[in-house]
C-alpha cells in the first residue's frame, strides 16, 4: 500500500480564547484561509493538485458553519476543484482529519490532501451550541454524561493523585513551553497573523502564562468545588460505585484554557510529492480511533495508544517522543505513568495546560509540534494520542524521513 | 480653542472655537488639545462638582472632518491606523467622563465631526434648514473609521445604519430626527441650551448601551436569522449596484456585520482596520481626487472667464413645459429663484408646474422641507403662454423640441422681451449653438445650457460656447449653473459637445463588438461590470440609433477628408434602415420592448451570428473604456474641453463613466501612461485606427506629465 507522507505543517499563533485574546477580532474563516495562503506560498503549491481539504471543527456553527473548509478554499483563492470537508470528533477532530486524509492516500483514492483543524473559541461559544450529550436530560442521565472536569477529578480520585502531583505536572508543562518559546522552537510552524494592511495582530502564541509559579498553582481554586457538583457525582457513582466522593482537584491552572487557532498539514504520496517537488518531513505509520467509557471519558487516549502500538508492532520503548492532549492534568499524568514515559519525552515543548486548547485544531497543533521536535532532536519515531469527549481516543505513530 | 464655562448646577459648557479658521475641523491631533480638559473634568467629577457636559460651537459649523489632505497623500498604513485608534480613544474618552454629555449642535456636523456627535450621549440640533448632519464619506469613496459605524449600528441596527452610511446623504435637522441619528430639535440656540440642560438634569448616568451589560443591538446581531437574511439581501444588492467595483460600501457592510459579532472595543478596531485599508485603495484616491479636489477646482472657477462680476439671476424664463423644462423649473424654484414657465398654451404650461408640485410634496414627505416652505417655493412659478411675460427675466432657458426650426422660432419670439443684460440659453443636445445664434439679434448673449435628464438627479450642465458667445455670457452662465447647485463644464460648440460625443464612442464600440460576432448579452454584462451604468446596446436604444448615427455623421462632416469611418456605422444603417429598429422610442432596437421587461432582440442572432466563443473578459471591458478615454483625449487636444477636472466630473456625471476610476483622465493616470499607450497600440493593430494615440498624450508621456 502507498506510504503516507507529511510534507508541511503550519498554524496560526494560539490566541487566548473566550474573547480575551488578540485573535478575537479575526474571523474563523480568515484564520483558516491565512494558513492556506501561507501553505500555498511556501510550497509553491499548484492548488488544483490538492484533492481535498479536511478540517476538524468541534463547534461548526456561526462563523464556522456551512462546511467552512469549502469556503476557506475559495476565500484563499485556491482551485475551485477542491471539495472541502468539515468533520467533528470532539477534541480528536484535527487528528481524525489527518487520519482520514492518510487513509485516502494509503488506499490510492487520493494522492494529495490538506488536513487540519480550526476553532475560534472567542467567536463561537460552546455553551450557546450544546448538543444532546449535554443538553437532553434523559439522554445525559441514561448514558452517564458528566462535565469533563468532574470526570478528570474522578480519575484523580480513582488513581489517588494529590493536587500537588497535578500542579507539579502542570508546572512542568508550562516550563517546557517557556523554554521552547524562548528558544524559538515554534518559529518554523507558527504563522504570524497580520491584518489586511500588513499590520501585525498576533505574531506568536499569547496563551502561555510565563509567570505562573508553584504558589499560583497551590492557591488556585477548583473548577468544580465539592459543593458545586450538583448531581454529577451521583451520575458517576452509578458506574463507579466504589468511589465515596470525588475530590476537587482541577483548577484553571492545571487544566487547559480555551484558545483560538487554525492549523493545517499537507499530506500525500511519495509519487505526488516527487512530481510537485515537495520534500517529505515525516511518514504516518499507523493510526487508530476507538472509544472507552463516556463517563470517565479521558481514558480514550490511553487505550488508543495501546492499540496503535499493536498495529505498528511496536513497544512503548520504541517511541522517541510522545505528544498527548492535556485537557486536565490527571488523565495526562495517568497516561505518563501507564507508558512509563520520562518527562523530557512527553510533550517536550509543553502541552495544552501551557498553550490552551483550540478544540478542533488541537490534534494538528500537537502533531506539528511532535514533528518539529523530532526533527530538532534528530529523533525518529513519535506517538500522538488524544482523549476526547464521549470516551473517544485517537492515536497515531509517525516517523521522520 | 475650547471655551470652558461652568454654571451653578455644575454643568459645564464646552464651546468649540478652533483658531482663526472659519470652521471647526476635527483631526487626529484633537485628542492632544482635549486631554487637559478631559483630565480636569475627571477631577471635577471625582470631587462631585460635575453633573453634565454640553458641547456646542462658536463657529458657523459644529464640527466637520478635516483630514482629506492627509488621507489623500499618506502611504503609511500603520500611521493611518494609529491615527484612527487615537481618534477612537478620544471619542471613547468623551463618552466616559462618568457624567452625561450632550452635543448641542448649532451648525453642520459631518463626517468625523458627526462621529464626535455620536460619541455624545444625546444630540440636540437647532432646526435650521442650512444645517447638514451625517456621514457623506462614501461620496468620496471613504467610510467613517473612528467608531462612527459601530455607534450607528448600536443606535439604529444593521440595516438602517447601512442605509445611512451608504447613501452619503447630508441630512437636514428634521430629516435627521426622522431617521434617528439625532435625538431632539430645538427652534433656536436658547431653546437648545435649555433642552440640553434639562436632559442632563434628568439623565444622571451617562452610559452608552454598548457599555451596559444586557443591552443589545437593535434588531439583533448578524447571528439572528432575521438579520442573516438582511445581510444576504444587502450583499446581493451591493453586488448589483457596484459590480464589486466600489470598496467603500463593501467595507461598511463588512464592518457592520463583524461589529455585531464582537464587543464594542474590538468592533471599533475592526472598523479602523477596514478604514485604513480603504484609505489606501486606488478607488478611494481616485474618488477623493475627483469628487473633492476636482470639484472644488471647478467651484472656484478654474475655467470661468476672469474679470466679470458675479451674476445673480433672480427670475428665470423657461420655454417649454416638457420633461426638461419642468425639471429645470423645479431646480430653479428649489434654489429660491422665480420662474416664468411658458408653453404654447397656459394649460400645457400648468402641466409643467404640476411636476414641481409633485416633487415638492415628496420633499415634504421626506422631511426635507416644511409645508410652509413648499407653499413659498411653489408660489415662485408663474405660468404663461405669452412671451411678453419674460420681461423681467435675467435669463431665458429655451427647452423646446430638438429641432432647429422650432428652437429658432422660440428664440425669435422671446428674445425681444429681455434686455441686453439678460442671457438667452438653449437646452440642446445636438444642434450647433453657432447655427442657432444666427436667429439672434444678440448672439453674444446666446449660449447653450445642456441639462441632462432627469434634471433634479444629474448634477452636471454643459455650457456650450458658440462662436459669438461673449466671455461675459459664459461667466454669467457659469454663475447661474452654480446657483442651481450644479457642476458647470464649459465646452466648445463642436458636434455632440463633450458628453454626447464621448458617450457615443462607448455605444459604437459595443455595436462593433456585436458586429464582430460577440454575444450581445456578453457585451451588455461586461459594460456593466466595467462600471458603466448601462450596456452599450441599451444606451444606443435609449438615445435612439438615429441620434447615434447623427453624431457620427456630424463627425464625418467635421473632419471631412480626414474622417475615418467607424466600423459600427454599417450596422447602425442596417438596424435603422434595413430592419426598422431605431431604438426604444420605436419600441424596437437592439432590445425588444413588447414584453413587460425589455429583452435583447431575438433577431440579433440571425443578423449578427455569434462567432466569438473564446474571449478575454478584461480585454473587452478595457476596449469599451479605452474607446471613450481616447475620444476624451481628442476632445482635450481639440479644445472641446479645457480642463482635466471638468472632463473627469463631466464623464462621471454626464454619461456614467465609472466613478471608481476617478473619471476619464484619472483613468489614464491610474493605468499608467506607458501601459496605456502600449495597450492602445495593441488595440489599434487588432481593431482599427480609432485606437490611435492622440499626439497630446504622447507629448505628455515624453515630458512625464500626468492629467491634473
Amino acid at each position: 500500500m502507498t506510504e503516507v507522507l507529511i510534507f508541511d505543517t503550519l498554524r496560526t499563533p494560539l490566541g487566548k480564547g473566550n474573547g480575551t485574546g488578540a485573535l478575537f477580532e479575526v474571523r474563523p474563516i480568515d484564520l483558516l484561509s491565512k494558513c492556506l495562503v501561507a501553505l500555498q506560498e511556501r510550497n509553491q503549491l499548484a492548488t488544483q493538485e490538492v484533492e481535498d481539504l479536511i478540517i476538524g471543527c468541534v463547534i461548526p456553527t456561526g462563523g464556522q458553519a456551512d462546511n467552512i473548509a469549502k469556503t476557506a478554499l475559495l476565500h484563499a483563492g485556491w482551485s475551485a476543484n477542491t471539495p472541502g470537508l468539515q468533520i467533528n470528533r470532539f477534541q480528536a477532530s484535527g487528528l481524525t482529519a489527518i487520519g482520514l486524509a492518510a487513509a485516502k492516500i494509503k488506499s490510492n483514492w487520493a494522492s494529495l490532501i490538506v488536513a487540519g483543524g480550526l476553532e475560534s473559541m472567542s467567536r463561537i461559544h460552546r455553551a450557546d451550541n450544546r448538543g444532546a450529550i449535554s443538553n437532553a436530560p434523559d439522554i445525559m442521565n441514561k448514558i452517564g454524561s458528566i462535565p469533563t472536569g468532574v470526570a478528570a477529578d474522578l480519575i484523580a480520585t480513582l488513581e489517588g493523585f494529590t493536587k500537588e502531583q497535578l500542579d507539579e505536572y502542570a508546572l512542568k508543562s508550562i516550563k517546557k513551553a517557556n523554554t521552547a518559546i524562548k528558544k524559538g522552537y515554534f518559529k518554523k510552524t507558527v504563522l504570524p497573523i497580520y491584518d489586511q494592511n500588513k499590520i501585525p495582530i498576533l505574531e506568536k502564541d499569547e496563551t502561555i502564562n510565563l509567570d505562573l509559579s508553584e504558589e499560583h498553582l497551590a492557591t488556585s481554586t477548583p473548577i468544580f468545588p465539592k459543593n458545586n457538583r450538583l448531581g454529577f457525582e451521583a451520575v458517576a457513582f452509578r458506574k463507579y460505585p466504589l468511589v465515596e466522593q470525588i475530590l476537587p482537584m482541577h483548577s484553571e491552572e492545571n487544566s487547559a484554557k480555551s484558545a483560538d487557532n487554525a492549523a493545517v498539514m499537507l499530506i500525500g504520496s511519495a509519487a505526488k510529492g516527487k512530481a510537485l517537488g515537495l520534500k517529505a518531513r515525516a511518514k504516518i505509520i499507523a493510526a487508530k480511533a476507538l472509544s472507552t467509557d463516556l463517563t470517565i471519558t479521558h481514558k480514550g487516549g490511553i487505550e488508543a495508544a495501546h492499540a496503535v502500538l499493536e498495529i505498528a508492532k511496536l513497544k512503548p520503548k520504541d517511541i522517541d517522543l510522545w505528544y498527548i492532549n492535556e485537557s486536565f492534568a490527571a488523565p495526562a499524568l495517568l497516561f505518563q505513568q501507564t507508558f512509563k514515559i520520562a518527562d523530557k519525552k512527553l510533550n517536550p515543548c509543553g502541552g495544552n495546560i501551557a498553550f490552551g486548547e483550540a478544540l478542533g485544531a488541537n490534534g494538528v497543533i500537537l502533531l506539528g509540534m511532535l514533528i518539529d521536535e523530532l526533527e530538532r532532536q534528530k529523533l525518529k519515531r513519535g506517538l500522538i494520542s488524544i482523549s476526547a469527549e464521549g470516551g473517544i481516543g485517537t492515536s497515531m505513530i509517525i516517523e521522520i524521513v | 480653542m475650547i471655551k470652558y464655562k461652568k454654571d451653578t448646577d455644575n454643568i459645564v459648557t464646552l464651546t468649540l472655537d478652533m483658531g482663526d479658521r472659519q470652521l471647526n475641523l476635527v483631526n487626529h491631533q484633537m485628542y492632544q488639545y482635549f486631554k487637559p480638559v478631559l483630565t480636569h473634568l475627571q477631577k471635577e467629577k471625582a470631587k462631585g462638582l460635575l453633573k453634565g457636559i454640553i458641547f456646542t460651537s462658536a463657529k458657523k459649523n459644529f464640527l466637520e472632518g478635516g483630514e482629506l489632505d492627509y488621507l489623500q497623500t499618506s502611504v503609511d498604513a500603520k500611521e493611518i491606523y494609529e491615527h484612527s485608534l487615537t481618534l477612537n480613544k478620544f471619542f471613547r474618552a468623551l463618552e466616559h467622563p462618568g457624567v452625561p454629555v450632550v452635543a448641542a449642535i448649532n451648525g453642520s456636523a459631518l463626517g468625523t465631526g458627526f462621529e464626535f456627535a455620536l460619541a455624545c450621549h444625546h444630540r440636540i440640533v437647532i432646526d435650521d434648514s442650512s444645517i447638514r448632519l451625517g456621514h457623506p464619506e462614501v461620496t468620496v469613496g471613504l467610510m467613517p473609521g473612528n467608531g462612527g459605524i459601530t455607534r450607528l449600528l448600536w443606535l439604529l441596527g444593521l440595516e438602517k445604519a447601512y442605509t445611512i452610511l451608504t447613501n452619503g446623504k447630508k441630512y437636514r435637522p428634521k430629516e435627521a430626527l426622522k431617521v434617528g441619528i439625532i435625538d431632539e430639535i430645538a427652534k433656536d440656540q436658547k431653546t437648545m441650551m435649555e433642552k440640553a440642560k434639562k436632559w442632563l438634569l434628568e439623565n444622571k448616568e451617562g452610559r452608552r448601551p454598548w457599555d451596559v451589560e444586557g443591552e443589545s443591538i437593535p434588531e439583533g446581531t448578524a447571528k439572528e436569522p432575521k438579520i442573516a437574511k438582511v445581510i444576504q439581501k444587502l450583499a446581493a444588492k451591493l453586488s448589483k449596484e457596484t459590480y464589486n467595483n466600489y470598496p467603500a460600501p463593501q467595507f461598511i457592510l463588512n464592518t457592520l456585520v463583524e461589529a455585531s459579532k464582537v464587543n464594542f472595543d474590538i468592533a471599533t478596531k475592526i472598523e479602523s482596520r477596514y478604514f485604513t485599508e480603504l484609505v489606501l485603495r486606488p478607488e478611494t484616491r481616485n474618488m477623493i481626487n475627483t469628487f473633492w479636489y476636482d470639484y472644488n477646482a471647478i467651484k472656484k472657477g478654474i475655467n470661468r472667464p476672469k474679470g466679470f462680476g458675479k451674476f445673480r439671476a433672480k427670475q428665470v424664463g423657461v420655454i417649454g413645459a416638457g420633461r426638461m423644462g419642468s425639471g429645470i423649473t423645479f431646480n430653479c424654484i428649489k434654489k429660491g429663484l422665480k420662474v416664468v414657465l411658458k408653453d404654447v398654451s397656459k394649460p400645457i404650461a400648468e402641466l409643467g408646474k404640476q411636476y414641481s408640485k409633485d416633487q415638492l410634496t415628496t420633499l415634504v414627505e421626506q422631511g426635507t422641507i416644511s409645508a410652509e416652505e413648499k407653499d413659498q417655493l411653489y408660489a415662485n412659478i408663474v405660468t404663461s403662454a405669452k412671451p411678453e411675460d419674460f420681461e423681467n427675466c435675467d435669463l431665458i432657458i429655451e427647452a423646446v423640441y430638438e429641432n432647429e426650426m422650432v428652437k429658432s422660432k422660440a428664440l425669435k419670439d422671446s428674445e425681444q422681451y429681455i434686455d441686453e443684460y439678460a442671457i438667452f440659453a438653449t437646452n440642446t443636445l445636438s444642434i450647433p449653438i453657432t447655427k442657432l445664434a444666427e436667429s439672434s439679434f444678440r448672439p453674444e448673449n446666446y449660449v447653450g445650457l445642456h441639462f441632462f435628464y432627469p434634471v433634479e438627479k444629474v448634477p452636471l450642465v454643459e455650457i456650450v460656447k458658440g462662436k459669438q458667445t461673449s466671455d461675459e455670457t459664459i461667466a454669467r452662465a457659469f454663475d447661474f449653473v452654480r446657483t442651481l447647485g450644479k457642476i458647470p463644464i464649459i465646452v466648445k460648440d463642436d458636434w455632440g459637445f463633450f458628453v454626447a460625443r464621448v458617450q457615443n464612442t462607448y455605444i459604437l464600440e459595443g455595436i462593433t463588438l456585436l458586429q464582430e460576432g460577440y454575444p450581445p448579452a456578453l457585451i451588455e454584462n461586461l459594460g456593466l461590470q466595467a462600471g458603466m451604468p448601462k450596456g452599450a446596446l441599451a444606451f444606443a436604444d435609449d438615445l435612439s440609433l438615429r441620434m447615434v448615427l447623427k453624431f457620427e455623421n456630424q463627425a464625418a462632416a467635421h473632419y471631412g477628408s480626414q474622417y475615418e469611418p467607424h466600423p459600427a456605422v454599417s450596422t447602425l444603417n442596417k438596424m435603422v434602415e434595413g430592419l426598422d429598429r431605431s431604438g426604444k422610442f420605436k419600441q424596437a432596437g437592439f432590445y425588444d420592448y413588447t414584453t413587460e421587461n425589455k429583452k435583447l432582440w431575438d433577431g440579433l442572432k440571425e443578423h449578427f451570428p455569434i462567432n466569438q466563443t473564446d474571449f478575454d473578459i478584461e480585454s473587452i471591458k478595457e476596449r469599451m473604456l479605452f474607446a471613450q478615454v481616447i475620444e476624451a483625449i481628442w476632445c482635450l487636444q481639440e479644445k472641446v474641453i479645457a480642463s482635466v477636472p471638468e472632463a473627469n466630473l463631466g464623464s462621471i456625471h454626464g454619461w456614467g463613466f465609472p466613478a471608481f476610476t476617478g473619471g476619464i483622465f484619472q483613468y489614464v493616470n491610474n493605468y499608467g501612461f506607458d501601459k496605456f499607450i502600449e495597450r492602445c497600440e495593441e488595440f489599434k493593430n487588432n481593431y482599427g485606427p480609432r485606437f490611435r494615440v492622440p499626439k497630446i498624450l504622447k507629448e505628455m508621456k515624453k515630458t512625464g506629465k500626468t492629467f491634473v
